[in-house]
């Protein structure tokens, strides 16, 4: 039923639906993009073999809203997509964030804007991940940068999505997409996965925006179960009922939906050191970028500069200390990344002045070369 | 023109009624006259002025868009409606009253 | 005698959330007849179909109008309240997934789900409540608005044929279609009772007075009881329609049941092919 444990040569667009199959999802709906095809493809083939539903709808719209629907009929879902096919779902992510709906979507980067470098990779969708959709909420998002991460993150999603009753984003880009490479699955009963809570309580006592003191979101119910569950749009207080101009409910739910991610940001945030134990000089950089930059930091290494590499497995929420401690430890922080410089904000906002911080942009749908990072390296310690 | 059937309330609720009077229009029998007070609501509800005509067809009740008017013809059927209250109605209210209550002691993320 | 104060209809009491009403509607809408239709319907279908109802609903005031019923309910953005229900269908095929939607929802920006949701036949009754314009956002042109009205984006007269829906979703593929006014009750709520039973898209338009935007702007007919006046002499049964002009059908609504087709495969039922296919049972 499952890809067997063990090595096996993937696909990053096929590991990430292996992994997804794995974490229990039954569901997926999408709609054919450059990059991001190999997904659906594969998805459809492999989930009715599982038992479960595999639609392909008219647009990236109705697929978002599909996997929401899907998501609160008790199965895990997801979507995947590219940058305008990711445009167009910001609204019905705006809807499960209100709802707080677990889903997973999958943004394979390509160059943009608009149409934009279909075939070409980027990373230029990053603050959309964020900040895409209207309102004030926060998203989880992830950023695999192997097809082994492809497969291990797709887990984590879905473990994220249940635990913390939002929409988890993985930024994957063409690289990752296609790449070939080993994907190691381990064992089953050794993969960590999260069950969504139902309530169990009676119908009549349940709150479906109320968690229990303590705790962040209350147990989800699917339709179709007796909970009567108003799964409501409009800003809403602890019941699900429209709430007009009460703004003290408003505020309630808001903050609540926010503070969920962004007060649990050591919970959710994940990343990876290399060479930092000494390091003066430090690459931050997340996706495909981070190995470019880990070949140019071993290549600083070799020349005698003391580099090391933190790489970013969850972009959002932003890991403010981390950056600190890192900013605290090192003379310069230099950001590789394939946009005109994005998370470079978000880095030197977090550093708080403790470190020089250089922007290494890189755009028009080809990865950095190693010795353009080393450069910068180079010039942070001159 | 009395009626055969003989209709005990046609209750006319004072927390739904609007006042659009489609319960007026669709009375075959010309039973329903608007009052000429205004209740708490500030609406000048309909009430059976001619009940010995109504014939409980119920038109009235069905084109009725706020749930707001009903014919209850005798005690079993106004007994059948406590029942539907106790049953369906009343377990779902309980939450709802003690909202405020709820909702305050649910509430522990905006304390810092 | 009951005490008249916080009385409500006994339908009400049965299958709607009480303590947020009364609704939002304004006095004399026709989507509380609806509502009224609905629960008619189930009520006469029996408890068990009820349990497994689910609703589904869009934006706009059409949107409202499941939200008041006591079963799982989503209000889902405008237009996607077709998508939403699509994957609860394939989901659960199990349950009975209705949704209500308006003007805007159906035809406007929702267009294109509901040709999908319709060329699929995937077994969802949709109860698409048309008014003329849109009534929310205070009475703009719908694709629904006759050609000539005067609504607030119209002020020179709408230069835009309405769209015929019947023959829309009869081209896309339903397989059971009716139109009705709020003013036939009895036909609306049985044409629902057959819908839910329906296996395959079903689709039921009901127009309904809009007495605050539709009676005052395009029927000059602000009070609802007119308005209903106007649906019962401007109506013709399809059956009468057929033998008429379309000169003398100008202006009319032609109310009936459309098309009531079995030979199309549900949706769900060619899933499960699907998977057996996929799991290499049966062929």
């Amino acid at each position: 039923m499952y890809v067997e444990p063990g090595t096996h040569l993937m696909q990053g667009d096929e590991a990430i639906v292996e992994g997804a199959l794995i974490a229990g999802c039954r569901f997926f709906a999408g709609y054919p993009i450059t990059p991001a095809t190999e997904i659906a493809e594969r998805m459809s083939r492999r989930m009715p073999q599982v038992g479960g539903v595999f639609m392909q709808m008219e647009d990236e719209l109705a697929s978002i809203m599909a996997i929401i629907g899907a998501s609160w009929a008790g199965r895990k879902s997801m979507t995947a997509t590219s940058g305008p096919g990711y445009s167009l779902m910001q609204e019905g992510l705006g809807y499960a964030i209100i709802t707080e709906t677990p889903i997973v979507i999958v943004d394979v980067q390509r160059g943009g804007p608009s149409t934009g470098l279909v075939t070409l990779p980027s990373q230029g969708d990053v603050m959309q991940a964020r900040w895409g959709s209207h309102g004030d909420y926060a998203t989880i998002a992830l950023a695999p940068s192997s097809a082994q991460d492809m497969f291990d993150l797709a887990i984590k999603a879905f473990n994220l999505a249940e635990t913390y009753r939002n929409p988890v984003i993985i930024l994957a880009d063409e690289v990752i997409a296609h790449v070939r490479e080993p994907v190691k699955v381990p064992q089953y009963e050794d993969i960590e996965i999260v069950e969504r809570r139902k309530p169990n309580v009676p119908p009549e006592e349940y709150i479906p925006y109320l968690p229990e003191p303590g705790e962040w979101v209350a147990p989800m119910p699917a339709f179709g179960d007796g909970y009567n569950v108003l799964v409501e749009s409009v800003m809403h207080d602890e019941f699900g009922h429209r709430i007009g101009t009460d703004h003290a409910a408003a505020e309630r739910t808001i903050k609540r939906i926010y503070y969920k991610i962004e007060k649990n940001v050591d919970k959710i945030a994940m990343y990876e050191k290399r060479y930092m134990e000494d390091a003066e000089v430090a690459v931050v950089a997340y996706g495909s970028t981070a190995r470019t930059a880990l070949r140019a930091v071993r290549e600083a290494r070799n020349q005698g500069i003391k580099a090391g590499l933190v790489r970013l497995i969850t972009l959002w929420p932003f890991y403010d200390r981390l950056i600190e401690e890192t900013a605290n430890q090192v003379k310069a922080i230099v950001v590789p990344e394939m946009n005109m410089g994005k998370i470079v904000r978000e880095v030197d906002r977090a550093s708080k002045g403790q470190a020089k911080v250089i922007s290494v942009p890189k755009v028009g749908g080809v990865l950095h070369h190693p010795d353009e990072i080393l450069a910068a390296i180079k010039s942070a310690v001159r | 023109m009395a009626s055969q059937v003989k209709v005990q309330q046609i209750a006319v609720s004072d927390k739904l009624c609007k006042g659009c009077y489609l319960c007026i229009w669709a009375c075959p029998w010309d039973v329903l006259e608007i009052s000429e007070e205004r209740n708490w609501r500030g609406v000048k509800k309909p009430y059976a002025a001619r009940i010995e005509q109504c014939r409980a067809c119920r038109l009235c009740e069905w084109y009725c868009p706020d749930f707001a008017l009903q014919v209850i013809v005798d005690e079993k059927e106004e007994r059948e409606l406590l029942e539907v209250e106790e049953k369906y109605e009343k377990p779902w209210l309980e939450r709802i009253r003690k909202r405020d209550e709820i909702v305050k002691k649910g509430v522990w993320w905006l304390e810092d | 005698m009951l005490p008249e104060a916080e009385f409500e209809h006994v339908l009400a009491k049965k299958y709607m959330r009480t303590e947020i009403m009364p609704h939002a509607f304004c006095p004399g809408c026709g989507l509380g007849i609806i509502e009224r239709m609905i629960l008619m319907a189930f009520e006469e279908l029996g408890q068990e179909e009820w349990d497994r109802t689910v609703f589904v609903s869009g934006i706009g005031c059409s949107g409202w109008t499941p939200l008041y019923f006591r079963r799982d309910a989503a209000h889902t953005l405008h237009g996607r309240a077709l998508a939403f229900a699509t994957a609860l269908k394939t989901s659960r095929p199990d349950l009975n997934v209705v949704v209500v939607m308006g003007d805007g929802d159906s035809m406007g920006i929702g267009g294109n789900h509901l040709i999908h949701a319709a060329r699929r036949n995937i077994g969802i009754t949709a109860i698409i409540a048309t008014n003329m314009l849109y009534s929310l956002t205070g009475g703009q042109m719908s694709p629904t608005t006759p050609e000539g009205a005067r609504t607030n984006t119209t002020p020179y007269g709408n230069i835009e044929p309405n769209f015929n829906l019947m023959e829309l979703l009869r081209a896309a593929g339903a397989t059971y279609l009716a139109r009705w006014t709020t003013y036939h009750f009895i036909q609306a709520k049985n044409s629902i009772k057959k819908a839910v039973k329906h296996k395959g898209f079903a689709a039921i338009e009901i127009v309904f007075q809009c007495p605050t935007y539709a009676g005052r702007y395009i029927l000059n007919r602000p009070d609802p009881r007119d308005m209903m006046q106007w649906f019962k002499e401007n109506s013709v049964p399809i059956g009468v329609a057929k033998n008429k002009s379309p000169d003398e059908l100008k202006g009319k609504i032609i109310v009936g049941e459309y098309l009531h087709r079995t030979d199309r495969k549900e949706y769900t039922e060619r899933l499960r092919e699907v998977e057996e296919r996929a799991q290499g049972k049966g062929r």
